[in-house]
């Protein structure tokens, strides 16, 4: 990122090789839809080669931030909103280092493996909230589920995720 | 929505899901920014996200993405270049019967564009002389943090220190090994090791102690007297190591250690 900020086009080509599958990946989920899907992808690569300052390590590592922006920004896209929170403004705190695809890929089939071990009304919930962009009570409305059960039940899932996932 | 001082749980997680009502939003936002703790276990929470992102099926990029990528930023690179050219004194074409009257006028804007030529020349040496500054003072920053971190790995009364030995072969090939869990920081240094064969490298791994699959820790290769080294490889942090091995791979290193394993030593249990 060092390069990039100093106006690197092959570093952040570089960055791009290394995260744009996850960020597609993530949008592409969200999206369903492969050129909206690209939209999103290239738009915040763009944007961080715009303006690089919008991450700093002090946000936690590119990999986990890029895959929150990704999230927001395809949500976003999904509603056809405008972005509900600038860029600058994620900060994730992860112990996980994604620059190594080896551990990237073995780290996915641990967070497969624990998500798809949460019981089914915590997957559904989080799946509606995460990857469908609903509000707590349009999932509340959806699953007939009063909203106390509705907030119990995602922050559940992700208590359940960070534990399983903890050195 | 708040629990005496703090964003209860369930709704700072929906507020990291971005899944509240937008006045519900402002609130815990207003909040957070002025509370270190909601704002730590917000970054955690988005933490926790970007692992349900990681979980998601890979999807190849479609064909062409990358080359489309690289086109907007030569494009943006261009256009910045074109901008930069826009800030310097337009020319003015000529009118094919000056009157006299005008004279005075052109000669002024002559006089101005001078100026504005001056002061756009110097603007662009200032810029020219701030950007390569901000290159010095983030290359130093680099190098400091790499030094500090070199430091705190060496000193840490928790790091683990151990010795690599391979058997019976004098002079033996020994490598130590200085690892940090908790900062993911690991120095290598190894000596007396034969030299290798064109087309390949020694690699290090770590094997974690849960039993998952070891974890690639940097490839070197040895000179001319048998001494090699990995300073700070890049590699997750929080692993807990049962041992490090160093094994002979193709030069391009490899996702899994192949065998034998050349150098080996347990980690004791005292580390992180």
């Amino acid at each position: 990122m060092e390069r990039v900020r100093a106006g690197g086009q092959q570093a952040m080509t570089a960055v791009f090789d290394r995260y744009a599958g996850l960020v597609y990946s993530v949008a592409f989920r969200v999206l369903k839809d492969a050129g909206h899907a690209e939209d999103v992808t290239q738009e915040i690569f763009f944007q961080l080669w715009r303006n690089p300052a919008s991450f700093s390590f002090s946000k936690g590592s590119l990999g986990a931030w890029l895959l929150v922006v990704a999230r927001n920004r395809a949500i976003d896209h999904l509603r056809q909103r405008r972005p509900a929170e600038p860029i600058d403004e994620v900060v994730v705190v992860s112990a996980t280092n994604l620059q190594s695809e080896a551990e990237c890929s073995i780290l996915m089939k641990r967070v497969r493996g624990i998500l798809g071990d949460l019981p089914q009304e915590q997957q559904q919930s989080l799946q509606l909230a995460f990857f469908d962009g609903l509000s707590h009570s349009e999932i509340a409305e959806r699953t007939g589920q009063p909203l106390g059960t509705v907030k119990t039940r995602i922050r559940s899932a992700l208590s359940s995720l960070r534990k399983r996932l903890e050195p | 929505m708040n629990d005496a001082q703090h964003i209860s749980p369930d709704d700072l997680a929906l507020h990291a899901l971005q899944a509240l009502s937008p006045q519900e939003s402002a609130a815990v936002r207003e909040h957070v920014s002025g509370c270190g703790v909601c704002r730590a276990e917000l970054a955690s929470l988005h933490g926790d996200l970007a692992m349900v992102a990681l979980g998601v099926e890979q999807q190849p990029l479609p064909a062409g993405a990358r080359e489309r990528f690289a086109q907007r930023l030569e494009s943006d690179a261009r256009a910045g270049a074109v901008e930069g050219k826009r800030s310097e004194p337009m020319s003015i074409e000529r009118t094919s019967k000056p009157r006299l009257a005008t004279w005075a006028g052109w000669l002024a804007a002559a006089a101005a564009l001078i100026v504005a030529a001056a002061l756009g020349f110097e603007v662009n040496s200032l810029r020219a002389r701030l950007q390569e500054s901000d290159n010095k003072i983030a290359a130093f920053q680099a190098s400091e943090s790499q030094a500090k971190q070199v430091a705190e790995v060496l000193t840490a009364p928790s790091a683990q220190k151990v010795v690599l030995t391979a058997s019976k072969t004098p002079p033996a090939p020994t490598g130590r090994v200085v690892y940090l869990a908790s900062r993911g920081g690991l120095i290598l240094q190894a000596n007396n090791l034969a030299s290798i064969p064109a087309g390949k490298t020694y690699e290090l791994w770590v094997i974690p102690a849960d039993g998952s699959a070891p974890i690639p820790a940097g490839l070197f290769k040895p000179d001319a007297a048998g001494n090699g080294s990995l300073v700070l490889p890049s590699i997750p942090q929080g692993v807990k190591a049962k041992a490090f091995g160093v094994t002979l791979e193709d030069a391009a290193g490899s996702k899994t250690p192949t065998a034998p394993i050349l150098l080996a030593g347990a980690a004791p249990q005292s580390g992180e």
